[in-house]
């Protein structure tokens, strides 16, 4: 039997508190973990992140990773809800005007900001930044970003620092689209870099250090593995502090160990996972969220082609085309038909449009009539897809049996991206019929690139050889239009003149899917390539 | 043996050069244009062709080669078209990584092909020897990339005994138990099919020797099976397995393409896959005369061992 005497209460008394501190401590280490896990959100993307430096970047995966860290006198807002388009919201200049030409453009630029590094965000950092986009004799020039960025600054006459915090840059002639391209990401994006980190890492390093001032700042990058960024806790926008610690972004192209990443934890949130895994994923009680995105899925028809130089033939084989059959069926609610050149998130979309009807038995007789009753023999050349596609070759086989119901029998040929956008560029070859890549973006300057003459290859990618020097034209009148409604009239011009030459079909809108684990709350998909991060966070 | 072995590394040598050469040639034959793809989408015509004759893409092949091959022995093997840094950078932590995942899958080949060679080959025709000849006959024919997913469904999401993805190298809490717990299932499915390879060749080479007259002589003196198997005969297996276990070197690599993207294991094989897919063709010329050296002096190594082991070929 145990004494109860002083002694022994002492020991009894050390053993508790020793146990006390040792569960106490047990369960710190066991909470620590369970914290840094909390602040940190681990995304799967479809693949690794090329450079960094986003005057000359390339991929609209390394775009999710700088827009984060970059920012330009405007922005997307991709935190808005149930929009078509993201409306452009002020970023590094708080409000700007525009002069009754619609040439010049005076921006006040926000006080108070600086870069990752500590260096003041001012007019001369905006200088040094469209120095080193333009201007060929500048010090830090980066020669790579002048084709890239053709689409932002190809009407830029010149820019002027006004004052410490105004900027003032002219257009030679009015640009409907000026804001909107200024905003605008993806391959090459006019956002500021740290004029200080580019005199410091020069002009390459900034592919390995990028410096701007976003609400991440840039941690570390293992190529091929992962790239962490750091929440910048001196962020000026309070609407986009982030709610979490560490970003991490990682590329994995096999789309079944995303998922699985997912499924177990490793990874917080994937984009993209595949369509016939959607149903699976969400029985497993993930988040699936789901959103149209300014993208379509247009066949590029080659006028070149025999039969294909016959209006009647090409309005045939679109009117043989299943569109809702293939987005129901075949995507499986991954897709929406598109209708018009126009894409969804574009200027100028419009959800009552319709071109052509579904109608086989009338695409037969029209093919009969330009003499064809018993069709001809003609050869798909498709990409085995890129980023954000999954499986494009099913898109084929749709086709090949939709046109093989109306006589035309076509072979497939497959290639990898890369292969397909040289063949795209160089021009449909002789025997081919169609070709299709997916495209769009939230401005029309991407028409520019498939649709006048001037961009027949290797100029462009007009890679069917339209010929029609009307679009020229009224491409050109469109992007130098003063107001939307006048823009979006012109457009609406060009749609209905590329839906009457049948120079396009298009196919479909994809709907892009973000798949994430049940605790992750707050994300907010844009209809855009990319997203805001920064809203997320976990319960 | 010492001048056999001066000649295989002669011969090496000019295999070497004659990939360099391939490589080269291969890249540039094939369709794409480097000035384009730098450039990107809105490039004209006009500024593609200048930046072909800044980066000397118009001049003659073989001075091309020359240039290319004289910064490779500074060991400038260019810059990263969509990385914006020396392909070296890039490719250095990949070779380690893979390096990594061959010797451990290597490990796993010679092993396993050598034990289930033995408990096939030496009980010949037993019940054993039939399920393992079974076995092989699997593994040889699984596909990486479904072995693989098999694998991270199994061991990965039901099991949850083995993490899905990556090296895990980078983690806050990186150890070697880690990167172990990382390193076995890529491991397994990289090693199965030669593994499967490597134990019927072996397999063959135990029941040709176990007909052999020494081991009736040695069985008469009253040695275990145990005994004839591990000790008596394996010194004759020895050549024609170290050939064979060698000659894996060349499929672990094409395996371990698979189970690397599978398995996101960043290695020379996953940047390769992204390099094609982002036309990044320094960083494809880097990668592909990486795997060659490494296949090539591999393939030196088997070959220098098996003549050591071999009196015959000693000379």
């Amino acid at each position: 039997m145990i004494k109860f005497n002083k002694e022994n209460f002492h020991k009894v008394k050390n053993g508790f508190l020793s146990g006390f501190l040792a569960i106490a401590l047990a369960s710190l280490t066991i909470t620590s973990p369970a914290l840094a896990e909390k602040n940190t959100i681990t995304i799967g993307i479809e693949a690794d992140l090329a450079r960094l430096d986003p005057h000359i970047s390339t991929t609209w995966n390394t775009f999710k990773a700088l827009l984060h860290m970059y920012e330009g006198f405007v922005a997307e807002d991709l935190l808005a809800e149930n929009v078509e388009t993201p409306p452009i919201v002020p970023s590094l200049a708080e409000s700007w005007e525009i002069s009754a030409d619609k040439k010049t453009y005076t921006f006040k630029l926000r006080e108070g900001v600086s870069f990752h590094d500590g260096e003041p965000w001012n007019a001369q950092a905006a200088k040094f930044n469209l120095d080193r986009m333009t201007n060929p004799d500048f010090e830090f020039h980066q020669p790579g970003s002048v084709g890239l960025l053709s689409w932002v600054w190809g009407d830029l006459e010149s820019y002027k620092v006004v004052n410490d915090f105004t900027f003032e840059i002219k257009l030679k002639q009015p640009n409907a689209e000026f804001l909107r391209r200024l905003s605008a990401g993806g391959s090459g994006t006019p956002r500021m870099i740290s004029p200080a980190a580019v005199r410091k890492y020069g002009n390459d390093g900034i592919n390995t250090n990028p410096v701007g001032t976003g609400p991440f700042k840039f941690g570390e990058r293992e190529v091929g593995v992962q790239t962490v960024l750091v929440k910048n806790s001196g962020y000026w926008d309070e609407k986009r502090v982030p709610k979490f610690e560490r970003l991490i972004l990682r590329g994995i192209p096999e789309v079944t160990t995303r998922e699985l990443g997912l499924l177990t934890g490793e990874l917080d949130m994937i984009s993209t996972p595949s369509p016939d895994s959607l149903e699976y994923l969400e029985a497993q009680g993930m988040t699936m969220v789901k959103g149209p995105v300014s993208t379509i899925y247009p066949i590029w028809l080659n006028f070149r082609e025999g039969p294909l130089k016959d209006v009647r033939v090409r309005r045939a084989m679109a009117m043989a085309i299943d569109r809702e059959g293939m987005t129901k069926y075949l995507r499986r609610g991954t897709a929406t038909p598109a209708y018009g050149i126009l894409n969804y998130g574009g200027p100028g979309w419009d959800p009552e449009y319709r071109d052509f009807p579904y109608d086989p038995e009338g695409a037969k007789k029209l093919l009969a009539e330009a003499g064809y009753p018993d069709g001809f023999e003609t050869r798909l050349d498709w990409t085995m897809g890129g980023g954000g596609d999954v499986n494009t070759r099913a898109d084929a086989e749709w086709l090949q049996r939709d046109l093989g119901r109306i006589g035309i029998r076509a072979k497939i040929e497959l290639f990898d991206n890369g292969t397909y956008w040289d063949m795209l560029a160089k021009g449909t070859r002789e025997g081919t019929c169609c070709m299709q890549v997916s495209w769009g973006e939230t401005g029309f300057f991407w028409l520019d690139l498939i649709l006048p003459t001037t961009a027949q290859p290797p100029n462009g990618f007009n890679s069917g050889y339209y010929e029609n020097p009307k679009m020229n034209e009224l491409l050109a009148s469109a992007r130098a239009t003063s107001s939307e409604a006048e823009m979006v009239k012109i457009l609406h011009e060009i749609r209905d003149i590329v839906t009457d030459d049948v120079a396009f079909i298009p196919l479909y809108t994809p709907i892009q899917v973000y798949a994430m684990r049940p605790e992750v709350k707050g994300f907010v998909l844009a209809p855009q390539h990319w997203a805001d991060y920064t809203s997320v966070y976990k319960e | 043996m010492i001048r056999l072995i001066i000649n295989r590394i002669f011969a090496t040598i000019l295999v070497l050069i004659g990939v360099s050469f391939v490589v080269f040639a291969a890249l540039h034959f094939s369709p794409g244009d480097v000035a384009r793809t730098i450039l990107g989408l809105g490039a004209t015509e006009e500024r593609v062709q200048a930046l072909r004759q800044e980066l000397g893409l118009d001049r003659p092949l073989l001075i091309q080669y020359w240039d290319w091959m004289m910064a490779l022995l500074r060991g400038d093997l260019g810059r990263s078209i969509s990385l914006g840094v020396p392909v070296s950078e890039v490719i250095f932590d990949k070779i380690w990584a893979s390096l990594l995942l061959m010797g451990a899958s290597f490990f796993l080949t010679v092993s396993f092909g050598l034990l289930f060679a033995a408990l096939s080959g030496g009980y010949h025709r037993s019940l054993m020897d039939r399920l393992i000849t079974l076995l092989m006959l699997l593994l040889a024919s699984l596909p990486p990339f479904w072995l693989g997913i098999v694998l991270l469904i199994i061991f990965g999401l039901k099991l949850r005994i083995f993490p899905i993805s990556g090296v895990g190298a980078m983690a806050d809490d990186a150890t070697l138990y880690v990167v172990a717990m990382h390193l076995i299932l890529p491991a397994v499915t990289t090693a199965a099919s030669s593994l499967a390879v490597v134990a019927r060749v072996t397999r063959s080479a135990f029941i040709d020797e176990m007909g052999e007259p020494y081991v009736q002589s040695a069985r008469a003196r009253g040695l275990s099976q145990r005994r004839i198997i591990s000790i008596e005969t394996m010194r004759n297996v020895l050549p024609s397995f170290v050939t064979i276990a060698g000659l894996q070197i060349g499929f672990l690599f094409s395996s371990a393409l698979f189970s690397e993207i599978v398995f996101n294991w960043p290695g020379i094989g996953l940047q390769l896959y992204l390099g094609i897919v982002q036309r990044d063709f320094p960083v494809v010329q880097g990668c592909v005369l990486a795997i060659a050296i490494v296949f090539v002096v591999g393939n030196l190594l088997a070959d220098i061992l098996s003549i050591a082991l071999d009196p015959r070929r000693r000379g």
